[in-house]
């Protein structure tokens, strides 16, 4: 794999999907800072959609792009469209509230009904049939890979892998020609139709800078996410990734070696038809967990599940302890500056 | 090809405009940028079984009141429209003298662009330095209006009159419904003598 040196370290974010309760904060937290200018009604850098799920763009996961895991040579993807991935509606609201319609009207989005998709659209349809449905929250973000394909991708130069390993654009550069979109396997990247360039998550660097943590983590009420330097031995992040190895990356067979990093969901347990708990079966399959986070999820679970298992019988675990973030600064790694006391432009303002 | 001289206030800038009937049209033939000349490894793989560049050729007018140079281009563009990739067009100049209009210039040897695009809010200039190798350049004022019309384009840049003097020519176009952008464009495979009235 063709791997991109970081210039100061590597950020990774570590999601733990057994604390996450899809209240799409972080993607709230992210959209009100940074994309709520022209062309960007649509743009969710940070999104949370229920698994199985279709997700944001509509079926990303069929979209191709990402490398080949052992040259990290680009492979051809599809470039999402603003149908797939929807949303950015316009609604009645001058009819609901001022249209003398006392009731009658509703809040409706002002788009055809047919084929309509957004961010978090398939929410909580999950799969499965009761009693055994089952599905978790799939927070998603872009990677800032360390083989970054959209870099590769790019001919104008607009896109780099820089500070903090993370994968900026230069807007002033960017031409909107679109091959990072079809190259990223996590189609993660939107196009901003009005301004004509390509953005995506720049991992909240001017409050990186500042010392503050990015809106994603920094606002999360789940304490679910982390952030830190994956290199730091003394970091969440590295000890959850590299040391304990429950925290993987989505879909690495895409071979762009992601830094976000997922705690994959534990599960309850089956039942059968007379509702006794069938202990040998969970209710996520295996093999649907394997599909989003590789072979290594089944070490990672059994692993999650000694642990606990030892807490239950009176032992002492770090990496529960971590995990339950006592200390809701210790998601924040270094960056635990109070972003109350940036200055505008540091907090996504004029 | 030859650049109409006109009088001051004649009115070239709107394609339709009937100043352009004096103004004879010389058809360029256009041909796709190679496959290899394509500036990364991406896009070599992903078109590589796909035709791109095949508008065949366009209409190239020129005319000149000597404050502003006038560039005509029209040609065939039927196919459905794209809500993704919009149609395009480049006039396409020498810098220094020298550039090849073929690869639409190169590391070396770049080349200039007047460039319009169907629903971009202005026309650009780019410096190319390879097909897709654009960079936005500041220069003075250019202007740009495009009308399709019974399945044609016609497109017309008014820039200043200096870029005559650059002696040279050249067309890039952009077939929008087939995703084309960045060097994935038919062009004029060698260039056009500028000559001023």
């Amino acid at each position: 794999m063709t791997t991109v040196e970081a210039k100061t370290g590597q950020l990774a974010w570590v999601y733990d999907l057994n604390k996450c309760i899809g209240c799409q904060t972080c993607s709230v937290a992210c959209k009100v800072l940074w994309t709520r200018d022209e062309g960007e009604k649509h743009q969710w850098w940070c999104s949370v959609n229920t698994m199985p799920g279709l997700g944001t763009p509509k079926n990303w996961e069929e979209m191709g792009g990402g490398a080949d895991p052992k040259t990290g040579k680009p492979r051809p993807g599809h470039q999402p469209t603003r149908e797939e991935f929807g949303g950015g509606f316009d609604y009645n609201y001058y009819e609901v509230f001022y249209g003398g319609s006392a009731g009658k009207a509703h809040l409706e989005p002002q788009a055809p009904r047919e084929n309509r998709w957004a961010m978090n659209w398939d929410e909580d349809q999950g799969a499965g049939e009761w009693p055994n449905s089952y599905f978790y929250y799939l927070p998603r973000m872009c990677n800032h890979c360390s083989n970054p394909v959209c870099v590769q991708a790019c001919v104008t130069g607009a896109l780099s892998k820089g500070e903090n390993g993370l994968v900026l654009r230069d807007e002033e550069i960017c031409m909107g020609d679109r091959f990072c979109m079809e190259a990223c396997p996590y189609k993660k990247i939107y196009f901003n139709y009005d301004r004509h360039v390509a953005q995506q998550c720049i991992g909240c660097f001017p409050r990186i800078e500042a010392g503050v943590a990015p809106a994603c983590v920094r606002q999360c009420p789940g304490r679910a996410v982390f952030i830190g330097y994956l290199d730091d031995a003394e970091s969440a992040v590295h000890k959850l990734v590299k040391q304990w190895k429950i925290a993987l990356p989505l879909h690495a067979e895409a071979g762009t070696g992601p830094n976000v990093y997922y705690v994959p969901p534990l599960s309850p347990y089956r039942l059968n038809e007379d509702m006794s708990i069938d202990y040998e079966t969970p209710r996520i399959p295996p093999e649907y967990l394997e599909s989003q986070f590789g072979p290594e999820v089944h070490d990672a679970l059994s692993t999650l599940r000694s642990e606990m298992e030892s807490v239950r019988n009176g032992g002492k675990s770090e990496m529960l302890s971590t995990l339950i973030a006592y200390k809701w600064q210790e998601l924040l790694g270094p960056f635990t500056v109070d972003p109350a006391t940036l200055t505008p432009s540091a907090n996504g303002e004029a | 090809m030859r650049v109409e001289k006109v009088n001051e206030g004649v009115g070239l800038t709107d394609p339709s405009a009937s100043g352009w009937s004096a103004v004879a049209p010389v058809t360029v033939s256009l041909a796709p940028v190679g496959l290899q000349a394509q500036p990364n490894e991406y896009i070599r793989e992903a078109w590589k079984d796909r035709a791109y560049g095949q508008t065949p050729e366009a209409k190239l007018s020129a005319a000149s009141d000597g404050q502003r140079l006038y560039v005509r281009v029209e040609w065939q563009d039927d196919a459905a429209p794209n809500r993704e990739f919009q149609d395009a067009v480049g006039a396409v100049f020498p810098t220094n003298g020298t550039g090849a209009i073929a690869t639409l210039g190169d590391a070396e040897k770049p080349v200039a662009l007047w460039f319009w695009e169907h629903g971009r809010p202005s026309a650009l200039r780019l410096i190319s330095r390879g097909p897709g190798r654009f960079r936005k350049a500041d220069g003075d004022e250019l202007s740009a209006l495009g009308t399709l019309k019974d399945g044609r384009w016609s497109v017309v840049f008014s820039g200043p009159a200096s870029a005559a003097a650059r002696g040279k020519i050249g067309l890039a176009v952009w077939n929008g419904s087939n995703d084309e952008r960045a060097g994935l464009a038919a062009v004029s495979q060698e260039w056009l003598p500028l000559e001023l009235d």
